[in-house]
């Protein structure tokens, strides 16, 4: 064990080193090669502009050879494999994709997947405004933002233990120790197998996620709301408005981009979602969605590389909606540079 | 702003009264492992943890000793002794002889067992089993009791999963590949962003575009091209392929968009001036990168640290993947997950594996917690 | 803050690990039980210097288990041996081998998994030396011997996979003195387990515990229900051609067992925690409740294994006890039919070690060692009877190495996508409620939809 932890220590000196050096020894190499002081001023000029030149492809050479490597070249081998049969060998062209509308588990997964894109991201979003706004006007709000926010430093696996524990069930008349069926009993109401209820558990599986993310949503929001200048706010005061007035006519349209920016993230969490079906139900009772469908047909029973590709590629174009208006966002930004 | 809305007392009470529900409420569900985690495994299944406080009933079997362990005494045949082993002694509030009736008597009372046999428990578990004839039989008779036991906290737990379930090795584990998986991608991400940021060259715009594009991707689907690769170079090199190298660069892969995405909106919000004034100076962008941008940058860094921090140590699927799922290789994850499967009904197990793959990320995260607000507010906010 | 973590976790580690230096379970040469000169023969073959890494199914107390036979050959060899298991085995063992980075020696208890990897030429065959131990060794030797036989990627039929460690499916667990408290008779027919159940209803108890839960795979407990029924009510020839999709999953005698299982498993008075609780109880836990004070349910079916998930300290043939899931007396001519599992064993990066592993296991000792612990059962005639640990398990291997007709797990005979996938999403759904017609056609369409 003492040697693991020298060697951890060992690789990580390396690799953090590694790294270091490259960026400090390539640009400092440039300098000797094409150096700008201490020559005479014409050639002064024609080494800084090719520095100009190569100097950015140093700083962002290898983020580029790691996408291209970890993200590029795995999207491409995905499409090919998409248009390709189980063992990825023979040709079939869109056979996959005609395969996957006619299926009725992923016709089912279509489904849960809006369920949840309408659901979570909203909620999220919702809760976690009214919570950023309700703790900006009291001494210990930080405090409890801070509880709030906890969830999200909880792994999936960690939070499946959390809900399991919360939706346990025994059987009716006999001590519950989930919490949720305690309190259903104490109510006079009988007991029930909450992640097997039909539809209905996609929205205990929701409230896992909600769980975890609204602290995301509250930390943003509430920074953006701390953003409004407070005159706004006061000439809306003067005016006679009332504090819901004030909340929809004056805090939500000028909070609105980040709104949308967190609406977006989330968005995106929940299409890529998996952990948490599959370890809570591994899409059973009708709660199946797409990356956990995608992941039972590229490694289960043998694995199909064609149909699990061709489920992550309608992924893929299902958020690229998304993406291309952030990408515009992103745009209009850097335009000002 | 605070004193915008709700002057009234009542509005002021509603407020505190609305957060401390929704804390409750969110607090509640880790609260309830914590609790657990600590409590005797016995009681966590006999009752809630919300009755952590009260003594709890259990209803228990024991044997009594076998025949060879009779005496005679006045012409009877007797068995004696302690259903509990020493140190354990529980009050015994009632027993039966059957299991569909395990309280029949009270304890104290004489049961009847028929031909002349009695029993006797007493509250403290002390027996008298008296026969006119000789005990037969290898099997001791069966006894059922009801007996309460006040409520035990115990680390137990504890030392039973750091102990004898190798969570220590998996968190070492953990740890070797969090680190270095955090601190790589900051450093390239940061460059990258500082040159889609603030450096002039042909083709910036399609890069951004692409990068956005990329947050996208389900990395389920990257595991297979990835890991055909790493075994292609394992083997071209002749060295193994699955290595804590492997991990840090696929965690950089898979964590560079947002960072770079979330370091660039940063760096793009800085004056201009600043950058402007240094370059009259005559400070190459390396210099203005490593004397201003990246000081300017640290609440962002310290984010988007906790952020990568979170994400590798709560990662799964990576991790199993190109790390592999042997007891030596497993992170603490990996090792939370096998318990849930092996180990599937014991609430003690896992209630207590949970808690410790949580705490580190607690520490990180409300340590470096000041830092992380101030980064996202920067971020984002420029973002909408 | 950091380096005061890292110094606690390396105090802590340091003063937790303990050299984890091999032990023998049992000493070499001290038990005349054991087939020591197994053994001895084993110190011939030097593999020192040679690593094999063998990744399998079991894992927590299984892992142990298992372990403490390759401790054996670890130690008479010198072999530098990993085992290596996860939670989602089955979709590990594809990433890997289709990666290119398997282990050397696969474990799988799914003959239907093992064809798809044969089929993509992810194996390599074992000779036919060893396909002619299993079928001169094994009780009911040929049929083990066609369950490791498979087709390769050029569609000939090779022999993949090894047999080691079977397990006995066809079991009810119960506890005898629950039984003599409550004057229950063990029974011989189905006929008379049906009344045996009413009669339990009658007094107040419930006659089962079913749960199906088991992560990732919720379901598979029903199916060998199901398979049991199918053996009980239909001749072995028709449950072939279930297991082969020669006869539609539709097909009435299909549906006919379906719906005899639904009658229980959806009786809110059979079942324990009722109807809803069966897919919510994990398999593991639910024979806990036939040592619930006061009983939750006085009978169990599953296979032999589940003897490791009793309480701790309970005694096979004392504290708990099985009978043989009984055959239907309407179906008399069907005599006593065995229905069992198994885990079989291939070689998916082919080395030296690799096979000398294999033939390790042909050795009784290796068989042994595992017996003499729990929760194994060998079709190996060679292996010493009198090495089981106790008189039950004696009792089921004698049931596995006379067996007349036996067959495997028809769910494991089955292709990956049925087996493994949508047979347990219909048992699921059939104990919630859906007609049984309806489930087993909707595998079907699954099945055609993998053609």
């Amino acid at each position: 064990m003492a040697a693991q932890i020298l060697s951890a220590i060992i690789t990580i000196i390396v690799g953090v080193g590694g790294a270091v050096a490259y960026f400090w020894g390539a640009n400092r190499l440039l300098d000797i090669i094409f150096p700008s002081r201490g020559v005479a001023g014409a050639a002064a000029i024609d080494n800084l502009r090719r520095q100009g030149l190569i100097r950015p492809w140093l700083f962002i050479g290898p983020a580029l050879i790691i996408l291209t490597v970890y993200l590029i070249y795995p999207v491409v081998q995905t499409l090919w494999l998409s248009f390709h049969g189980r063992n990825g060998e023979d040709f079939v062209g869109f056979a996959n994709y005609s395969w996957a509308f006619g299926d009725r588990e992923f016709r089912n997964s279509i489904f849960n997947n809006l369920l949840w894109l309408a659901v979570v991201p909203a909620a999220c979003t919702f809760l976690g405004l009214v919570i950023a706004v309700l703790t900006d006007k009291i001494w210990w709000g930080t405090i409890a933002k801070s509880l709030i926010f906890l969830p999200l430093a909880i792994s999936f696996v960690g939070a499946s233990v959390i809900w399991k524990f919360i939706y346990e069930y025994k059987g009716d008349g006999q001590t519950q120790i989930g919490l949720l069926n305690a309190i259903v009993q104490y109510l006079g109401g009988s007991p029930q197998v909450w992640i097997s209820l039909p539809f209905w558990n996609n929205f205990f599986l929701m409230v896992i996620l909600i769980w975890i993310q609204t602290g995301f949503a509250m930390v943003i929001l509430s920074a953006a709301l701390r953003g409004i200048p407070e005159e706004t706010i006061e000439a809306a005061v003067i005016d006679g408005a009332n504090p819901f007035q004030i909340f929809w006519k004056i805090m939500i349209p000028q909070i609105w981009g980040t709104i949308a920016v967190v609406w977006t993230t989330i968005t995106i969490l929940v299409l890529k979602v998996f952990d948490i079906v599959l370890t809570m139900t591994n899409g059973q009772w009708n709660s199946q969605v797409l990356a956990n469908l995608m992941f039972d047909w590229m490694f289960r029973g043998g694995g199909d590389f064609g149909r699990g590709a061709t489920i992550a590629i309608i992924i893929m174009l299902a958020v690229l909606p998304i993406m291309i208006w952030n990408i515009r966002q992103a745009n209009r930004e850097s335009g000002g540079h | 702003m605070a004193n915008s809305t709700g002057k009234s007392f009542l509005g002021r009470f509603g407020v505190h009264i609305a957060v401390l529900v929704f804390v409750t409420i969110w607090t509640i569900p880790t609260l309830g492992i914590l609790v657990s985690s600590l409590r005797d495994k016995d009681q966590i299944i006999a009752s809630g943890w919300w009755n952590a406080f009260s003594s709890s009933s259990q209803t228990e079997a024991g044997r009594l000793p076998p025949a060879s362990a009779q005496i005679e005494k006045d012409g009877k045949f007797v068995i004696e002794g302690n259903i509990f082993e020493e140190g354990q002694e529980r009050n015994i509030s009632a027993f039966g002889l059957r299991s569909a009736a395990p309280t029949e008597y009270e304890a104290g009372a004489v049961a009847d067992l028929g031909d002349g046999v009695s029993l006797q428990l007493d509250e403290d578990g002390s027996f008298v089993m008296s026969s006119p004839v000789a005990f037969e039989g290898e099997r001791g008779q069966r006894v059922y009791y009801e007996s309460s036991a006040p409520p035990r906290f115990t680390t137990e737990n504890y030392e039973t999963v750091l102990f004898s379930e190798g969570i220590g090795r998996s968190f070492m584990n953990s740890l070797t590949v969090t680190v270095p998986a955090t601190v790589i991608p900051i450093m390239i991400a940061a460059f990258a962003a500082y040159a889609l940021a603030w450096m002039r060259f042909p083709g910036r715009a399609l890069i951004i575009a692409v990068i956005i594009g990329l947050l996208v991707v389900p990395l389920q689907m990257a595991l297979i091209p990835l890991l055909q690769l790493y075994n292609g170079v394992a083997l071209f090199f002749g060295v193994p392929s699955k290595t804590y190298l492997g991990i840090w660069l696929a965690h950089t892969g898979f964590g560079l968009p947002f960072a770079i995405y979330l370091l660039r909106s940063y760096m793009a919000g800085l004056p201009r001036e600043l950058m402007e004034s240094a370059r009259i100076d005559g400070a190459s962008d390396f210099e203005i990168f490593i004397k201003i941008v990246l000081p300017l940058s640290f609440p962002v860094l310290a984010s988007f640290a906790i952020f990568q921090f979170l994400w590798v140590w709560n990662d799964l699927l990576v991790a199993i993947v190109f790390l592999g799922s042997g007891s030596d290789q497993l992170v603490l994850t990996g090792k939370l997950n096998a318990l849930l499967g092996s180990r599937g009904g014991d609430w003690e197990i896992l209630t207590t594996s949970a808690f410790i793959t949580i705490i580190v990320p607690l520490i990180v995260f409300f340590s470096l917690q000041r830092y992380f607000v101030r980064g996202l507010l920067a971020g984002s906010v420029k973002g909408g | 803050m950091k380096k005061c973590l890292l110094l606690g976790v390396a105090l802590a580690t340091l003063a937790l690990s303990a050299p984890a230096s091999a032990e023998l379970k049992f000493k070499p040469g001290e038990d005349s039980k054991f087939t020591w000169s197994n053994y001895d023969d084993l110190k011939n073959v030097d593999l020192k210097g040679e690593t094999l890494t063998i990744f399998g199914p079991w894992r927590g107390e299984d892992e142990a288990l298992v372990r403490s036979v390759l401790e054996y050959f670890i130690e008479a060899t010198g072999v530098d041996l990993k085992y290596s298991s996860s939670e989602n085995y089955e979709q590990q063992i594809v990433i890997d081998t289709q990666a290119g980075s398997p282990p050397n020696i696969a474990v799988l208890p799914q003959p239907g998994l093992i064809q798809d990897l044969a089929s993509k030429g992810l194996l390599t065959p074992l000779d036919d030396a060893t396909a002619d131990f299993v079928r001169e060794n094994y009780g009911a030797g040929q049929s083990w011997v066609d369950l490791g036989t498979y087709k390769d990627k050029d569609g000939t039929d090779k022999y993949f996979a090894f047999p080691y460690k079977a397990d006995l499916k066809s079991l009810v667990w119960y506890v005898p003195e629950n039984f003599e408290e409550a004057g229950y008779e063990v029974p011989k027919t189905w006929e008379e387990m049906q009344a045996l159940s009413d009669q339990i209803v009658a007094d107040g108890g419930v006659p089962w515990c079913i749960g199906l839960g088991s992560g990732g795979a919720t379901g598979w407990p029903a199916t060998d229900w199901v398979e049991d029924i199918m053996l009980r009510t239909q001749s072995p020839e028709t449950y072939d051609k279930w297991t082969k999709n020669e006869i539609p999953f539709n097909d009435p005698s299909v549906v006919e067992a379906l719906q005899i299982f639904a009658d229980i498993a959806t009786n809110d008075k059979y079942v324990d925690g009722g109807a809803a609780a069966v897919a919510a109880t994990d398999f593991r836990d639910s024979p806990k409740g036939l040592f619930s004070i006061p009983p939750k349910c006085y009978m169990h079916r599953q296979a032999s294994f589940i003897s490791s998930f009793f309480p701790e300290g309970t005694k096979l043939g004392v504290d708990a006890d099985f009978f043989y899931l009984p055959p239907f007396a309407s179906h008399a001519d069907l005599g006593n039919p065995v229905l069992g599992g198994g885990t079989l064993f291939s070689i998916t990066k082919d080395s030296k070690a690799a096979r000398a592993f294999i033939d390790f296991l042909k050795m009784p000792l290796a068989h042994e060692i595992w017996m003499a612990q729990s929760g194994l059962l060998t079709p190996l005639k060679t292996a010493n009877k009198e090495a089981y640990a106790n008189e039950a398990l004696k009792k089921q291997g004698d049931i596995l190495v006379n067996a007349s007709t036996f067959r495997f797990d028809g769910s494991d005979l089955m292709p990956g996508k049925i087996g493994a996938g949508a047979f347990w999403t219909g048992m699921i759904d059939l104990v919630g409620g859906k007609p049984a017609a309806d489930v087993a056609a909707n595998v079907q369409t699954s099945w055609d939809a993998i053609k």
